[in-house]
């Protein structure tokens, strides 16, 4: 394809997408059972397993080590004031974590939007929290190492709501504990073909990523590109199976080419260190969350769901936890504000949803670390209360629902309440595959 | 005298095994040689990521991969959600390594037949059919700047090099 076809091509392409309606494979032309609340909604799977006790109660040491002292540390996303004592979960200066980080947003997320002060989940274990946010449902059989059951929410929208693969992104914040398989499902009627681009952008833009896919050639789209793909074609046509719809995600080959630049582009940013970042970027969340800022910067996606994960550290440092607590609150401080002052077109036609996909336990286990402090686990009652948070156009500011004792919602709203954002609230539900408790939260306030 | 009689045995039994022997003759009936491989058509197993890294990696150096490599390589293209994305930046990278051994430009419009041949048995363990021929001799003819890299490149991207 000569660069000007492809050009011309990619206009083509744009105009449709802004000037026609999706031919939808269920054979409708216009998805939309609603209105839209917002144009783009992005998910934080604020996870890893976080304790109630140290967010949105406000509890700091009080309710885990047993020492009197109180405060909030996730001034980004909750209003209150801060300990002012043993604070240990800043950066370092003469004292390992004296220094807290500076506070992002002026007002916290809890009073731009609506806080879900207690929030049930029905798992204890990582990925399967993490499947009950994104499948709005769980099945008993559901392990890891396997595709979710259920279609993700990745899945409703591109197929309800028509969006095509560039719009509907997962950044993970590693490859391991089968965090990629969230991207689909293996159900028959959605899967691979409507499933998210996903990006583990540690590994991709990390030593090995650098020494196995950053050499990756820049072919001349009209004198190389055009016949290697022509003699593509060809052999394909001899073979007679088209595995690209059998096992692909269906980006288009100029939105593949658009990822491809994408990622050159980001491994020489990355050498060059001029990638989005976070005033402090000293941990893996962190350093995810401003690259989840490339992808919305360059994608402006319909939907995406970033996962963050540093605070399982807990298991074995309640003092590493409090850190890594602190910083996933500045790392979505920062993707608020970045979405709000860098992306003109997401500025006020996002709403963010901030969940984590399990608690932690109520007593402590045996570890202790350098500052004496316990650990915890997660794998009692108290794992399964969670908080969650909403922000952006249309969401009630300032209002806070529930309290100890009284939840209201769960994780497997979060796939209901995206669909009623994008306006397929109903043919979502009417699949039938969500929690036969699942409701939009907009429902439950 | 021992010698003299083991001379005379081992003659004999030679003798024997040469006269038992059955001449086989080659009937040609006026037709043509042709070779029987596998055809594409049994190609219906999707190989997965480890298979098809270590299988390119084995065509496009000749050598094996080794174990440490192939899960780094592995993980990178996990970390992509695009699989074909993925595969087409480790080709493009192996195409990049100084180790790779591809054919030379000249060698492949020596012999272009030769070098069709060569890469359909590399890539896809089968002749070309007389159609495929045709179509890349004419197009490496036709266009002065296919390479050899092109051309693997365009192989190992193809749908059937994803099956086995």
């Amino acid at each position: 394809m000569k660069r000007r076809e492809f050009l011309r091509n990619v206009s083509l392409a744009t105009a449709g997408t802004i000037g026609f309606p999706y031919i939808l494979p269920s054979g409708r032309m216009f998805a939309q059972t609603t209105d839209r609340m917002a144009d783009h909604v992005v998910v934080v799977l604020f996870a890893g397993g976080v304790r109630q006790q140290e967010s949105v109660l406000q509890r700091y040491l009080a309710d885990s080590q047993n020492e009197s002292i109180e405060g909030n540390i996730m001034y980004n996303l909750l209003a209150g004031a801060t300990p002012n004592d043993k604070v240990v979960y800043g950066t370092d200066s003469d004292r390992p974590g004296k220094d807290p980080i500076p506070q992002i947003l002026t007002t916290p997320l809890q009073l731009q939007g609506t806080l879900f002060r207690e929030m049930r989940t029905s798992e204890v274990i990582h990925y399967n929290g993490l499947n009950l946010c994104v499948q709005g449902n769980i099945s008993a059989t559901q392990g890891l190492k396997q595709q979710p059951i259920f279609p993700t929410v990745f899945e409703y929208i591109r197929r309800h709501v028509g969006v095509p693969a560039s719009k509907a992104w997962f950044v993970g914040s590693g490859i391991g504990n089968s965090i990629p398989l969230l991207s689909y499902s293996q159900n028959e009627f959605y899967g691979q073909a409507y499933g998210a681009n996903f990006l583990a952008p540690l590994l991709t833009f990390g030593e090995k990523g650098f020494r196995h896919l950053s050499r990756a050639k820049s072919y001349h789209p009209e004198y190389e590109l055009s016949p290697m793909e022509e003699m593509k074609v060809f052999l394909d046509s001899s073979f007679g199976r088209n595995a690209d719809v059998i096992t692909g995600i269906n980006n288009t080959e100029e939105e593949r080419y658009e990822i491809s630049q994408f990622i050159e582009n980001l491994f020489v940013k990355t050498e060059q260190r001029q990638v989005i970042q976070p005033l402090v970027r000293d941990n893996g969340d962190l350093k995810t969350i401003g690259y989840a800022c490339e992808v919305l910067q360059q994608f402006k996606p319909t939907l995406t769901v970033v996962d963050l994960e540093e605070v399982d550290v807990c298991h074995g440092s309640f003092t590493d936890y409090l850190r890594n607590l602190h910083r996933a609150d500045h790392a979505v401080g920062f993707l608020w504000n970045y979405i709000q002052t860098q992306i003109p077109e997401m500025s006020d036609n996002t709403i963010l949803i901030v969940v984590p996909e399990c608690g932690r336990n109520l007593h402590a286990n045996p570890i202790k670390d350098e500052n004496d402090w316990f650990s915890y686990d997660h794998s009692d009652l108290n794992s399964l209360r969670v908080f969650g948070m909403m922000a952006g156009p249309g969401v009630p500011q300032g209002l806070a629902i529930g309290q100890e004792g009284v939840p209201v919602g769960m994780t497997a709203d979060i796939v209901p309440t995206v669909a009623d954002i994008l306006g397929v609230k109903d043919e979502v539900i009417n699949q039938g595959y969500l929690y036969e408790g699942a409701r939009s939260l907009f429902d439950r306030i | 005298m021992n010698y003299f009689y083991l001379y005379i045995f081992l003659l004999c039994l030679g003798a024997c095994l040469v006269s038992c022997q059955e001449r086989e003759v080659d009937f040609v009936y006026q037709l043509n040689q042709a070779d029987v491989s596998a055809s594409e058509i049994n190609k219906n197993q999707e190989k997965t990521l480890e298979q098809y890294i270590s299988i390119l990696h084995a065509n496009l150096f000749q050598k094996a991969l080794s174990a440490d490599e192939l899960v780094e390589l592995r993980d990178c293209m996990t970390s992509i959600g695009d699989k074909e994305l993925g595969k087409q930046m480790i080709v493009s990278n192996f195409m990049n390594h100084p180790a790779i051994i591809l054919p030379t430009k000249e060698d492949m419009r020596t012999d272009i037949d030769k070098f069709i041949k060569d890469t359909f048995r590399r890539f896809l363990i089968r002749e070309p059919t007389e159609a495929e021929l045709a179509y890349f001799r004419n197009l490496i003819q036709r266009q002065p700047g296919i390479t050899p890299e092109l051309v693997f490149t365009a192989f190992a991207m193809s749908d059937e090099y994803r099956y086995y």
